[in-house]
């Protein structure tokens, strides 16, 4: 649930969500939920040579389990809150 | 489960009929969506047809051709979008992802199998669904997302299983509260062995020797009560 809570901290942030299939979509991180399933906002295809039918998409459904990366903006990412959390998830897991 | 597009025929009724779905494991229609049409691949639109949005599949049927339809499970499905740009396509339409065994999605095995003039659905990646009505693309994908939602991946087993083994515990607990209360009630069977035995005025005399204690206790607060009243 730690990450569930993060990313629901970041949402409204631009991130780069990478899927296991290579497709890197950068958008507004607009919802996550448990599963981690989430959906972008004013998205664009990183690499839009390769994906040029995903130019169109404004908005999109990203499921948890096939997301390889998320690329995160840099001041999005409070070391030491995560570390905390971290330590705290370890204890009350 | 196997995953990506596949063909799907099994219909009831007459005429376009319905899908026959898996009721017996909670399986419901979320949305029927009449007048809509489905590209597969890079292939051109196939029309017209139905769209059966169920609580653990998308399906598509041929209102024409009963032997025609599709189908594919949440599970397979990656990503889906609204799509509107007609640049990128030339109709508003759903624009779906989906994922395939061995997690070969070459392009040019697609192309191969099109050249054929034979399209191997498990190899699809790509599905775009169009309505007639394009106003209800945005009502479409919220039921998507939220028909995605309840259908989480598999390995959820294993934290069933977890719980099962939280669930043996509390059994285990449960079954030492058991113990517990029993061993209330073999408190009095000893004494009963101990009258048996002989021992009936040794174990007699220690049960009255407390329950004295505990008169004498409270008979002394009395008397003491007593006796302040009368000074």
């Amino acid at each position: 649930m730690l990450f569930f809570s993060y990313f629901k901290d970041l949402v409204g942030r631009e991130v780069t969500v990478e899927l296991k299939n290579d497709l890197a979509i950068r958008g507004t991180l607009h919802s996550v939920d448990q599963y981690l399933n989430i959906k972008l906002e004013n998205t664009r295809v990183v690499d839009q040579d390769k994906y040029p039918h995903m130019l169109s998409v404004r908005n999109c459904f990203i499921r948890g389990s096939v997301v390889r990366y998320v690329q995160l903006p840099p001041d999005g990412v409070d070391v030491d809150l995560l570390h905390d959390a971290t330590r705290r998830e370890a204890r009350g897991g | 489960m196997v995953l990506g597009l596949r063909q799907f025929t099994q219909r009831t009724g007459e005429g376009a009929g319905e899908p026959i779905l898996d009721v017996n494991n909670g399986e419901e229609i979320m949305r029927v969506q009449p007048s809509v049409s489905i590209a597969l691949a890079n292939r051109s639109l196939e029309s017209p047809g139905t769209l059966y949005i169920t609580s653990k599949q998308v399906v598509w049927l041929s209102d024409v051709d009963r032997a025609k339809g599709y189908a594919v499970d949440f599970l397979s499905l990656s990503l889906h979008a609204v799509s509107r740009d007609p640049e990128a396509y030339h109709s508003p339409c759903i624009y779906t992802q989906i994922e395939v065994e061995d997690g070969d999605n070459d392009e040019s095995e697609g192309s191969d199998s099109e050249s054929v003039g034979v399209l191997d659905l498990s190899k699809v990646t790509e599905m775009r669904l169009i309505p007639s009505d394009s106003s209800q693309l945005d009502t479409l994908f919220e039921i998507f997302c939220e028909c995605a939602e309840l259908n989480p991946e598999p390995i959820e087993e294993e934290e069933e299983g977890h719980n099962w083994i939280f669930s043996a515990d509390q059994i285990e607990n449960e079954a030492t509260v058991g113990a517990d209360s029993g061993w209330h009630f073999f408190q009095d069977p000893p004494n009963s062995i101990g009258h048996s035995n002989g021992d009936h005025d040794l174990a007699n005399s220690v049960l009255q020797l407390q329950i004295n204690d505990q008169r004498f206790e409270d008979a002394e607060e009395m008397e003491r009560d007593n006796d302040s009243s009368k000074h």
